[in-house]
């Protein structure tokens, strides 16, 4: 087993520097950027490590970010490795050539700095613009704090571009909250993250786009044959879930962190019930549970790191045999009225068991998910598991 | 008694390679896109990619399943990704140091319209490739629809004539004429009429696009959209530069220069009388169509004279 060979430098920067470090260290050969609030400190910094010589990669300053996912995606079908990030509005303006991209099977990383969405100019925190683009094809994975954020990229490319993958990924972290965040990040060094991404180089080669091939891309799919593509994407999802596990095995190996794979079980060893959270709000959630635990109530903490493809194994092994069950949510799922990992979560049902499951949509609009909130989650899932009569969903910052 | 020997003309000289394209293409029968897709390889040569979008060409251009109609290497891509996605590959071209030509080849209604943002944006970066556009002034493939290209008083299914309105009411979009104003490294239009001047202008494009943004723009009249005859399209291209309904120029770097001087322009009646959309034209619309294409004429030839393009610098 290989180790890294030196121990990082630790420095305190943003989520956003610390993407802009990943991306920096994983050397993309083609960058895009398009500023777009919370995201814009990914762009500047990028922008500083090429200027200062720190990136030597073909950096493009486009005119809006559908021309952004575009530049990446089709400069990986030329064998390019890529890089470029976006938030919400940024995300929507690129929705066509984001579907093109995961058809295409390209290996695109981008980060989306989550931002609340539907709205009139809602410049705030929310995961909403994630949500709007779960069915895209994409893998989706979500940090929680901005030493994840930096790692999360490391372990992006080596998902994207496996040979049995091939697939965009998009990280996601929650605007404002970690986007600003400064916090104590250990940096690896440049060597360590090169012999990191070095297996990416054995693989077989994909196709590439050079004259002369010749190499057709993105004809027309028809009938039978356009089944085939989409049936192979949808396997290429499924064994992406399996693969991340392995990646992060690899990378706590190597680096000394990692983080579960495609969840994060906390306290859940003897767990009677438990909390389902992403993102920025589980280190809130985790400091309750610890106080909860001392009240004597044994709940634990499921944090999804992998919203798409969606962890049901892993999620029915962990899940399954609990009392009750809440899912606290930073978006809405319309039509439904209820969270939307609720609402998926709910779909394991039959295998979990029929047990009571709460949705709690808290934090829309950039508001806080405060102790408090959480506490009084818990006593209502607690409640619940007790027999107790329960609300389904709750709108936690109207009704409390 | 004479030589049967007829002297080939001296666009052949252009020619090199193989036609890359298989005998029988779909296009409609008459339409000038068949010479233009055989045409462009033959004379730019083997190293390019083409990069294009659901259009007319779409079903030549970029294949069916595991399926092409030609043996050169492409990316299909939506309506808005032309440039960007040629700016994707020849940016990552670039970084690793090949000497490839990324042509970019689509019609006006991704050009000037749904894509027009991508192609300001890639010509504003000056980026190093060509960009393509045949302009058949309208959305052919879908069903004659107006893009912002179709000219004034045009008949199409979204600009219908009837009592209450009569055709389109705006002028077309100058395209060629707003790349140019971005300064790129170079900016061309050309027709099927004039073949030579259309392969010089596309060795002078792929030579210009080494050092920025090469934009040519194809006058491509069409026989299903327009109502003309299938065997009326090389003639309607002519017509229109003999009408200066469609100016052939160039420009480098916003330094402009008429490429083919007309002396006496015939009569624009003599080339709209050959056009069912605008068969419906009114004297005073008429009037208007051609205060329209004087201007546009005049507009060019007076860059041309201003702020001229000599060939000696």
């Amino acid at each position: 087993m290989i180790k890294a060979r030196h121990e990082g430098e630790i420095r305190t920067i943003t989520g956003n520097a610390a993407a802009a470090y990943g991306a920096m260290l994983c050397r993309p050969d083609v960058v895009a950027l398009y500023p777009i609030t919370p995201q814009t400190e990914v762009v500047e910094q990028l922008s500083q490590f090429s200027s200062s010589g720190l990136l030597d990669a073909e950096m493009v300053e486009v005119e809006g970010e559908n021309s952004a996912m575009n530049i990446v995606s089709a400069a990986t079908m030329a064998g390019g490795r890529v890089f470029t990030a976006t938030s919400s509005w940024g995300l929507a303006f690129m929705y066509d050539a984001l579907l093109q991209a995961s058809g295409l099977r390209a290996p695109v990383v981008m980060v989306n700095v989550n931002r609340e969405m539907p709205g009139i100019l809602a410049v705030s925190s929310g995961q909403q613009d994630m949500i709007a683009t779960r069915d895209s094809g994409w893998i989706q994975i979500i940090a929680e704090d901005c030493q994840e954020i930096l790692d999360l990229l490391i372990m992006a490319y080596r998902l994207a571009e496996d040979f049995e993958i091939q697939l965009p990924v998009m990280v996601n972290y929650d605007g404002f909250y970690l986007s600003y965040l400064s916090e104590g990040v250990n940096i690896p060094a440049r060597e360590d993250v090169d012999a990191f991404l070095a297996p990416l180089k054995d693989q077989p080669e994909r196709p590439k786009l050079v004259p002369g091939g010749p190499l057709a891309c993105a004809t027309h799919g028809i009938g039978e044959g356009f089944v085939e593509l989409r049936y192979k994407h949808s396997a290429a999802m499924e064994r992406a879930k399996r693969k991340f596990d392995q990646i992060d095995q690899l990378f706590g190996d190597f680096f000394g962190r990692s983080y579960g794979g495609q969840i994060e079980a906390y306290r859940m060893e003897d767990a009677e019930i438990a909390l389902v959270t992403s993102g920025s709000a589980s280190g809130t959630a985790k400091t309750v549970i610890d106080s909860k635990r001392g009240e004597g109530i044994k709940v634990g903490l499921v944090k999804l790191r992998m919203f798409r493809p969606f962890p049901r194994e892993t999620l029915t092994e962990v899940l399954g045999g609990r009392k009750a069950i809440g899912v606290i949510d930073r978006s809405v799922c319309f039509g439904w009225n209820c969270g939307p990992i609720y609402m998926e979560l709910r779909s394991l049902s039959p295998e979990i068991g029929l047990v009571p499951m709460l949705s709690f949509i808290d934090g829309l609009a950039g508001l806080d998910i405060t102790r408090a909130h959480v506490e009084s989650m818990i006593e209502k899932v607690h409640a619940a598991s007790q027999g107790n009569p329960y609300q389904r969903v709750t709108w936690v910052n109207l009704e409390g | 008694m004479t030589s049967n020997k007829k002297k080939l003309s001296k666009v052949f000289d252009y020619l090199q390679g193989e036609d890359p394209f298989v005998g029988g293409l779909s296009f409609c029968a008459g339409c000038p896109l068949e010479l233009l897709v055989r045409f462009v390889p033959r004379v730019l040569g083997r190293d390019i990619v083409i990069v294009g979008t659901p259009s007319c060409s779409a079903t030549v251009m970029y294949g069916q399943n595991i399926g092409a109609w030609h043996n050169l290497s492409s990316l299909g891509c939506l309506m808005t990704g032309v440039a960007s996605s040629a700016t994707g590959i020849s940016r990552y071209y670039r970084r690793t140091g090949k000497d490839i030509t990324v042509v970019g080849f689509t019609g006006d209604g991704c050009a000037a319209d749904v894509g027009f943002q991508t192609l300001s944006g890639a010509a504003e970066r000056d980026e190093n490739f060509i960009y393509i556009c045949y302009d058949n002034e309208g959305y052919m493939n879908t069903g004659i629809q107006r893009s912002s290209t179709t000219p004034l008083g045009a008949r199409t299914s979204t600009t219908p004539v009837g009592s209450a309105r009569r055709g389109k009411e705006t002028t077309g979009k100058n395209l060629p004429f707003i790349m140019a104003m971005h300064k790129i490294s170079y900016a061309a239009t050309a027709t099927l009429s004039h073949l030579e001047d259309l392969a010089k202008k596309l060795l002078k494009a792929k030579e210009k696009k080494n050092q920025g943004f090469a934009f040519l723009h194809i006058f491509s009249p069409c026989p299903t959209g327009w109502g003309f005859g299938t065997d009326l399209s090389i003639e309607i291209c002519r017509m229109a530069v003999k009408t200066h309904y469609y100016p052939l120029w160039e420009a480098e770097r916003g330094r402009f220069r008429l490429t083919h001087k007309i002396k006496k322009p015939r009569p624009l009646s003599e080339l709209v009388g050959m056009i069912g959309k605008f068969s419906h034209l009114r004297v005073e619309e008429m009037a208007a169509l051609e205060k329209e294409v004087a201007e546009r004429y005049a507009l060019i030839e007076g860059m041309s004279q201003t702020i001229p393009l000599d060939e000696t610098v």
